[in-house]
């Protein structure tokens, strides 16, 4: 059986490409590589986009809830060494779900599955909840240009 | 179900089109025949023949006609 190993900040710094202001995990709790993992995002009021969404009603736009779910579905993949630090692109979002105002304070607990890898293209399924209570879900298709440009036709050199 | 047709399905099925513009059906033609189209559409030509493409066929395939030349590598025989 596969160890399940956690991961820092640190860790996910040098195994993806998104940085400050725009990485949103903090942690991996434990990741299963090339399957699944459990990622935490903590909110403090010291976001930079709180003070504009909105004033007197701080919460977290939708498109970083998306970010954070997207993030910690790379990471299923990025966190294996052939993968480490490789550039990504999104390619499809879908059946993307809010249902809970997320507010300065809260812990966005988000489990992320890989469903498929295969010459560059990752398909997989995200959930955020807060305190136990599901707040947003996603599935997404991401690519790994790097890899995914050498099959396509007439774009790669023999 | 024959080769013919299984080939023709993977095609109308990825790529949402009728049987008609097959023929003449070539790489980027069509907005749905893009590259992650591309790849959607070799994965379902493996599964459906039970194949395994190499990635220079999988670079060639860039129409409808020169797939069915690619595939009788495979032992895959579509008129």
């Amino acid at each position: 059986m596969p160890k399940k190993i956690s991961l820092d900040t640190n860790d996910i710094l040098n195994s993806q490409q998104n940085k400050f202001p725009l990485m949103f995990l903090d942690k991996i709790n434990f990741v299963n590589p090339g399957k699944n993992l459990e990622a935490i995002k903590n909110f403090s009021y010291n976001e930079w986009f709180f003070p504009a969404h909105f004033t007197g009603e701080p919460n977290v736009p939708g498109f970083i809830q998306i970010e954070c779910l997207a993030q910690a579905f790379i990471m299923t993949f990025l966190c294996k060494k052939e993968f480490k630090n490789k550039k990504t692109n999104f390619y499809n979002i879908s059946d993307a779900k809010f249902r809970k105002k997320i507010i300065p304070g809260d812990v966005l607990k988000i489990k992320a599955s890989l469903k498929s890898l295969s010459r560059g293209i990752a398909q997989g399924y995200a959930e955020g909840s807060v305190d136990g209570e599901f707040a947003c879900s996603g599935k997404f298709i991401v690519t790994i240009p790097s890899v995914f440009e050498k099959f396509i036709p007439n774009s790669s050199k023999k | 179900m024959n080769n013919n047709d299984k080939y023709d399905l993977s095609f109308t099925k990825t790529f949402g089109i009728i049987k008609q513009k097959l023929p003449e059906l070539k790489y980027r033609d069509i907005k749905e025949w893009d590259s992650v189209g591309h790849m959607n559409l070799i994965s379902t030509i493996e599964e459906k023949f039970d194949i395994q493409m190499q990635i220079d066929d999988i670079i060639d395939f860039s129409s409808f006609k020169k797939g069915k030349t690619i595939l009788k590598r495979y032992k895959v025989k579509i008129k």
